[in-house]
């Protein structure tokens, strides 16, 4: 325990060493969500508790976070300096959709934030009360239309539980998916959907300028900052926390993994951090480790066995209303014409017999040879470092646009004007910048034998 | 205006000024240089600039836009190859003037006439953007649906000239398919993956950029072997004459009411506007048979109204998140890097930013003339670096800025194989901005498509029965049928002709 806690110490002095590092947050959701919200937070308040540190934060948004989630776990593998915003709604998203990721892939960090979700309205709208809301949605619930964040996110699934609640199929429920809460707002805002779902923080703007009408929110209890009644003071019992979390990449050392967990507990536990929870409405559910690995565990189960519930009562699915058209229909259609397209193409530059090409090329044979090396670039990139193969590059294209074949002195002057290039980018890039590239393989094998 | 003071404190702080000088300074120089134009120069930055404040780095941005406008003319005139496809127009005459003894003036109505523009569309910019935005909030999925598809129809009729329509849905096609791969925004389906994991992430915008521009560009330009220009000595005076000033004047001002509204109208960038301005001035002209042979109004013209047209294609970029250039197409996705959608709720929610970047526009505009006016001479320099180590640094820095997006070496072949495909469209004279505009809206489009029809409950007649959404949709169908008749037509008259 001891020796425990002597090596996070001994890691968190070691970090302010490790000046100009770069730490990258992925928020998997659009700007102005409730992941969004957390990265920047998140960024903020390192960049307050670790100066040396550039934290950066980096959105890719959509399907419930899994389109975030397969990069993260792909490009990120092994690197201890990167962190992806997770949450409830990926659990739910991940089995909602199937996702070819999954969330175990991750490393867990910590489970930081919970918030409670609300339903909006907008101010000009008929619907006074949850009440009115829910007889409209009871009496025609096509007439209805809630927009929320992905499909399968929690957004989703409060509509949907709500329904079972009023009896009501989830595939008459017309739910209208946005990438994260806060391109759900320009929507509801303009009067494109009845009813938004969504963290209370994405919405919490607007319902203090009086833009947006909170009808209910999903909490237990009431929150005493907010003035909404909660779902079950509405009559409906039914009560769902949204909770966000952090996870690293794959593939950590214990060492590494032990270092995050270290770096977002301070975080977590500092002034600037507690200051804004308060502020946003969030609660403190911070909870690191082992006691987060477990309860990931048995939200996964838990999620899963809710979602499984709700398409059993489900008779007519699998056609929700929802998807007129399926995310097969557009993409096979723009396909198919772009084939149908090059083909005409073709036709009928071989019919008017004008050549497909239409332009003289004396140097197609340099073009194709600086093709093929392009193509070679990545592996010489891998195993030369960044250094050789932008020589390489550099002197490929000058012998190709020089178009003769070359004297054995211009390649080399060629060569040598590309090397210099190519090491001061390397330096720029790498000391200036802090852009990692691909190092020399052989001049680091130099340095650490001695 | 209180709003555009607000920009002018943000935009004159000093940290802010110094990357407004930045973004100028490199924009006149990827302009000058021919090979690498702004798209290209803002996508490579892309990686390299996550961690800088994002009002800073936009500004830089816009300032390269602009820069590129100015630093383009300097090439066509003095090179007779365009540095820029916005200075194309430029180059005929102005080259002329420069062989006549008269580069000094061409130089000189170029730079006024791109300051007289550029301050008065950004003028205009600081006008109508507000109207815009009470406008825009208006628009729902419906809305955006029809205006997105009225900007592929538009762009690809107008940018697919005479002999390469076909070519020109190609390219939008090619984008749009591109687009398409990756999982869905909407369901989370994965779709044409293939089952490779690398393509569930879809294909990196600043990837096929950077492919389409830098690689695409130097295989086409080896391709067509070695070429000799010389660059032109700035002789003679660097003044106009006071007839030069009584020739130019006029030209500018239509250049600017001409390129900003064709900006701001999703027709792919500066080219059209300056055919165009190119085409009024020759009719309007005292002499037209001077038109070809060195008449300034053919350099104050189309120089004006390239500048006026980019920054038209920022109202439509910054109050509906619409893109009607590749450049703007790069610009939206440096706004979505740092976590913020352009629209109508950008004005509401970072004020400081988009005025501060627009009060930039007006400063950039006041550093490019001092730039390009009494400093021509330092860019005329960078044309006498020998063209096989441009192209050479041009591919070190473009794989550096592929590889830099992920860290990546699967990017590096993306990389190769994009610039392979836009060789082979610039063989069959296709445009590039299509593909661009394809993949970047294509996404969204779909998912607004989508979106509409889930609201509707699968009812299609809502594209009818809403009417900026109806009309929308009639203009972009007038115009597919517009151009398939006039196809027809040339086919026809092709065939007569022939014996």
């Amino acid at each position: 325990m001891l020796l425990q806690r002597a090596a996070v110490l001994l890691l968190l002095t070691a970090i302010p060493l490790d000046a100009q590092s770069t730490l990258t947050i992925v928020a998997p959701a659009a700007p102005g969500g409730g992941w969004d919200q957390t990265a920047r937070v998140m960024q903020r308040v390192l960049a307050e508790l670790e100066p040396g540190t550039n934290v950066q934060v980096d959105n890719v948004p959509g399907a419930a976070g899994t389109i975030g989630l397969a990069r993260f776990v792909q490009s990120e593998r092994g690197n201890p300096d990167a962190l992806l915003v997770t949450g409830l709604v990926m659990v739910s998203g991940v089995i909602t959709n199937a996702s070819p990721v999954s969330l175990s892939e991750a490393t867990p960090i910590a489970r930081l934030t919970g918030e409670t979700e609300v339903i909006v309205v907008p101010a000009a709208s008929p619907h006074r009360t949850l009440r009115d809301l829910v007889d409209a949605f009871t009496q025609d619930p096509g007439s209805v239309s809630w927009g929320g964040g992905s499909a399968g996110g929690t957004d989703d699934l409060l509509v949907r539980l709500l329904a079972e609640q009023l009896g009501l199929p989830a595939s008459r429920v017309n739910y209208i998916a946005f990438s994260g809460g806060g391109a759900a707002l320009a929507a509801v805002l303009g009067g494109q959907v009845t009813a938004a779902v969504s963290g209370y923080g994405e919405f919490a703007g607007q319902i203090a300028a009086r833009q947006l009408r909170p009808l209910a929110i999903s909490a237990a209890e009431r929150i005493p900052t907010i003035d909404a009644p909660t779902l079950r003071e509405s009559g409906i019992a039914l009560d769902l926390a949204n909770w966000r979390a952090i996870v690293a990449p794959p593939g950590l050392s214990d060492a590494e993994h032990d270092a995050l967990i270290a770096r977002v507990t301070r975080m977590a536990t500092s002034e600037g951090w507690k200051n804004t929870l308060a502020q946003n409405g969030w609660d403190d559910l911070f909870l690191a480790g082992a006691g987060f690995r477990q309860f990931l565990l048995a939200e996964q189960a838990r999620v899963e066995a809710v979602l499984q519930r709700l398409s059993r009562a489900d008779p007519t699915a699998p056609t929700p209303v929802a998807l007129a058209i399926t995310p097969a229909t557009v993409p096979t259609l723009t396909m198919a014409v772009f084939g149908v397209l090059i083909a005409s193409l073709i036709v009928s530059r071989v019919r008017s017999r004008v050549p497909v090409a239409t332009q003289e090329a004396p140097g197609l044979n340099m073009a194709m040879m600086l093709g093929l090396a392009l193509l070679l670039q990545p592996a010489l990139m891998l195993t030369a470092g960044f250094i050789i193969a932008s020589t390489v590059t550099f002197a490929v294209t000058a012998t190709a646009w020089r178009g003769v074949r070359p004297a054995i002195a211009t390649v080399a002057r060629d060569a040598a004007v590309g090397g210099a290039f190519a090491t001061i980018i390397y330096f720029v890039f790498t000391s200036g910048l802090g852009v990692s590239l691909p190092a020399f393989v052989l001049l680091s094998s130099f340095v650490v034998l001695p | 205006m209180g709003d555009l003071g607000t920009g002018f404190v943000v935009a004159l702080q000093p940290i802010n000024l110094l990357w407004g000088l930045a973004g100028v300074t490199l924009g006149t120089a990827v302009g000058v240089l021919p090979g690498i134009g702004p798209a290209l120069t803002v996508a490579l930055l892309l990686p390299v600039t996550y961690g800088l404040d994002p009002t800073a780095a936009l500004i830089m941005f816009a300032g390269i836009y602009y820069g590129a406008m100015y630093g383009g003319s300097t090439t066509s005139i003095l090179l007779n190859t365009p540095g820029e496809s916005a200075t194309i127009v430029t180059a005929i005459d102005g080259h002329q003037m420069a062989r006549n003894g008269r580069a000094g003036a061409a130089l000189a109505t170029a730079a006024i006439g791109s300051f007289v523009a550029g301050t008065l569309a950004t003028l205009a910019l600081s006008v109508t953007a507000p109207v815009m935005v009470r406008m825009a909030l208006a628009f729902g999925s419906a809305e955006y649906f029809a205006l997105m598809l009225l900007a592929f129809v538009m762009v690809t009729t107008v940018l697919g000239g005479a002999g390469a329509r076909l070519a020109g849905w190609v390219s939008l096609f090619l984008g749009l398919a591109l687009g398409s791969i990756g999982i869905d925004g909407l369901s989370g389906q994965a779709r044409f993956t293939l089952g490779v994991p690398y393509l569930l992430d879809g294909i990196d915008p600043v990837i096929v950029a950077i492919g389409l521009f830098a690689v695409g560009e130097t295989l086409w330009v080896v391709s067509r072997g070695p070429d000799q220009d010389q660059v032109l000595p700035v002789r003679g005076s660097r003044w106009m004459t006071a007839d030069e000033w009584r020739r130019s004047w006029k030209p500018w001002l239509r250049g600017t009411a001409i390129g900003f509204p064709m900006g701001a109208l999703p027709a792919g960038g500066a080219e059209l506007p300056t055919l165009i301005s190119y085409a009024v001035e020759k009719r309007l002209a005292a002499r037209p048979e001077q038109f070809g042979h060195g008449a300034i109004e053919a350099v104050a013209g189309p120089e004006a109204a390239n500048n006026a047209s980019a920054a038209g294609t920022l109202v439509p970029l910054l109050t509906l998140g619409l893109p009607t250039s590749a450049t703007a197409a790069v610009l939206l996705a440096a706004f979505q890097q740092f976590g913020l959608q352009p629209g109508p709720l950008l004005f509401a929610h970072e004020p400081k930013l988009v005025w501060g970047l627009i009060a930039s526009l007006y400063v950039g505009n006041v550093m490019l003339l001092v730039l390009n006016l009494p400093l021509v001479g330092l860019w005329v320099k960078l044309l006498s670096i020998p063209r096989p180590w441009l192209y050479g640094g041009i591919l070190v820095m473009a794989s550096l800025g592929a590889y830099s997006v992920h860290r990546s070496a699967g990017d590096l072949l993306l990389l190769a194989a994009i610039g392979a495909i836009g060789f082979g469209l610039r063989r069959i004279n296709a445009p590039i901005a299509p593909v661009m505009i394809g993949l970047i809206l294509g996404p969204a489009a779909e998912q607004h498509l989508r979106r509409t029809l889930a609201i509707s409950q699968g009812d299609w007649s809502v594209f009818l029965t809403r009417p900026l959404a109806a009309s929308l949709l009639g203009v972009a169908v007038a115009i597919v049928l517009l151009a398939v008749v006039r196809a027809d037509r040339e086919r026809r008259s092709a065939k007569l002709r022939r014996p």
